[in-house]
């Protein structure tokens, strides 16, 4: 039953679908390189009969708009986009290393308890607003505030449960006589590890590094809370702009958040086979 | 499809050739990662535990001068704090139609995914593109679309023929329609991959079983097949749950609430609570009561499926 070929129905309504999905997307490419006249017409102009990428320019130049007559930003966006791939990217290695670790502790070693995911999952479920509560007193207390360490600190315990969860599913799919023969060959169980099981789940491996970036990159309450002049990431900026501007610099705005989705969507492709397993924790493989 | 994988095959403990039981090398290995959780989700958690029984804000000074003033933020905000029982129920409202849409929908569209097409590895692609983008960004490129000359009120004048100016924000209900038309866009994605890979799972041969006992295709997909994904329904909707009673990001894009308080989450009524009013502890309390409802209620959702959940592999 499953083999049938689409209806004309079912194609008009997976058009429909594909136009919905994508129409966002498009609009937002679009706007980010509109020019200053194109932002805010109305009606609203669809595709600029001019593109440019002044609105680029202008997130690290503020005066780029200077030839269009329209004041820049009150900030270049230079800082929120360094501040971004700094705490991405070391936490994401720190979360990754930690997950690994205990991703094999747990899948050789662990005693199967079967109440380990539910209190992870429980974890989850947490209000960021409330954890980010105590957060705030206890950093401010320390001098963590308004830090990258601090910032990294709490992306690395959130996204660490992700992380080990996902690569216990990788580990688990391998199987075990692989590494008992290193053993018996005389490596230690952390050499055996080393040299055999993670290079053999390296595919995951990325797969888990790409997915806990997403999380990372795309996280907003906790740097909004815990930043306030020498600390910025680009979600945090994006709402600045918002704020600050209401209604004005639209394409300004577009292009950081082009800039924003873009290393995303990019690596969401590259590991799409592997999204439905992160998003899970694991629970559904393919 | 294995959670149970996950879960069950504890190996028999044995000694490696250091000496070391597998106990020991498990506790090692996690070592890390349980400092981790202990020091930077553990200790916050108490730290606001404390704090909810004390009337402290930072204008206090330090967090140990508060005064203890037992379950009296609690009793606040069950019995008096209108505000916030409307962030609840406004929460859960919002969670249930936006979870119940992106069902239907992930499941249509994996359904048609069982089909014969061209360029079908390319439309996969396509159709997950939403849940690729970074909530904050949502919310920003449907602020953008919702605007009262933007492309939403085009297309409204343009199949209506006549002029819409509908100011999306300005009205209650019109944000919050707003707020959900952006959620489903984000996340029908989502159910649409964990279906689409349940779909792919389940075996042919209950399937050929069934048309041969002469089962029409409807009652073989009602019957033989929704059964079997079941399980896979379920984590999805689990997973759902825990993200939507968080909802934060795009709310805050959109709206920050307005107009007034008409689409305030209780992330977001917590997140004002703390960070605009400064009332900390009074945050906290809202916090914990949110953890023990949302505890309860992803553990009934688990419930009637939980030893099949953990049966169910592939």
């Amino acid at each position: 039953m499953f083999e049938k070929k689409l209806s004309p129905l079912q194609t008009i309504i997976m058009a429909v679908a594909l136009i919905v999905v994508l129409f966002p997307v498009f609009w937002i490419l679009m706007t980010a390189i509109k020019p200053p006249t194109d932002w805010n017409a109305s009606p609203a102009i669809w595709i600029p009969s001019e593109p440019t990428f002044v609105n680029f320019q202008t997130l690290f130049d503020p005066d780029a708009l200077g030839e269009y007559g329209v004041g820049g930003v009150s900030q270049p966006a230079t800082k929120a986009v360094f501040g971004s791939i700094l705490a991405s990217v070391v936490s994401t290695a720190l979360s990754v290393l930690i997950g690994l670790f205990s991703a094999i502790g747990i899948s050789r070693y662990g005693n199967g308890s079967k109440l380990t995911p539910l209190i992870i999952l429980s974890g989850r479920m947490f209000p960021p607003a409330a954890i980010a509560v105590p957060f705030v007193i206890m950093f401010s207390n320390v001098g963590l505030i308004d830090s990258y360490i601090g910032l990294i600190a709490i992306y690395v315990a959130v996204t660490t449960p992700f992380s080990t969860w996902m690569l216990k599913s990788f580990v688990d799919d391998l199987p075990r006589e692989i590494e008992e023969a290193a053993m018996i060959d005389g490596r230690s169980k952390l050499a055996a590890h080393l040299t055999v099981t993670i290079p053999l789940i390296k595919g995951g491996l990325f797969a888990t590094t790409m997915f806990i970036f997403i999380l990372n990159w795309s996280e907003f309450m906790f740097a909004l809370v815990l930043s306030y002049s020498n600390v910025s990431t680009i979600p945090v900026q994006l709402a600045k702009y918002v704020t600050a501007t209401a209604g004005t610099l639209y394409g300004v705005q577009a292009a950081l958040a082009v800039l924003a989705m873009a290393p995303l969507v990019i690596v969401g492709y590259l590991i799409q086979s592997h999204l439905a397993r992160g998003m899970t924790f694991g629970a559904i493989k393919q | 499809m294995s959670i149970s994988q996950s879960l069950s095959g504890a190996p028999e403990p044995s000694k490696s050739k250091i000496g070391l039981s597998n106990g020991a090398i498990a506790r090692i290995f996690t070592v890390p990662g349980q400092v981790v959780s202990v020091l930077v989700l553990v200790v916050p958690l108490l730290v606001a535990l404390y704090m909810s029984f004390t009337d402290w804000s930072p204008t206090r000074g330090a967090l140990f001068d508060a005064s203890f003033i037992g379950f009296e933020n609690y009793s606040e905000l069950l019995i008096w704090d209108t505000r916030f029982t409307y962030a609840v129920i406004r929460t859960f409202l919002i969670s249930v139609i936006c979870l119940s849409l992106e069902f239907v929908f992930g499941l249509g569209l994996a359904v048609l995914f069982l089909r014969k097409f061209r360029g079908k590895s390319l439309l996969f692609s396509a159709f997950l593109t939403p849940m690729m983008i970074l909530p904050v960004v949502v919310g920003y490129i449907f602020w953008m679309l919702f605007q009262s000359n933007g492309p939403i009120n085009q297309v409204i004048e343009f199949v209506l023929g006549a002029d819409a100016t509908i100011q999306w924000f300005r009205s209650a209900t019109a944000a919050i329609f707003a707020v959900i038309v952006t959620e489903v866009w984000h996340w029908t994605p989502l159910f649409f991959l964990i279906l689409l890979s349940g779909l792919n799972a389940v075996p042919e041969n209950p399937i050929r079983a069934a048309v041969i006992l002469g089962a029409n295709p409807r009652q073989v997909f009602w019957r033989v097949v929704m059964p079997m994904l079941k399980p896979v329904i379920i984590v999805a909707f689990v997973i759902r749950s825990m993200e939507i009673i968080k909802l934060f990001d795009e709310v805050f894009m959109l709206t920050r609430g307005g107009p007034g308080s008409s689409t305030e989450t209780i992330s977001l009524y917590i997140y004002k609570l703390a960070f605009n009013d400064f009332q900390l502890a009074y945050g906290a309390a809202a916090a914990f009561l949110v953890l023990i409802g949302s505890l309860l209620l992803v553990h009934l959702l688990l419930a009637p499926v939980r030893d099949q959940l953990l049966e169910v592999d592939r």
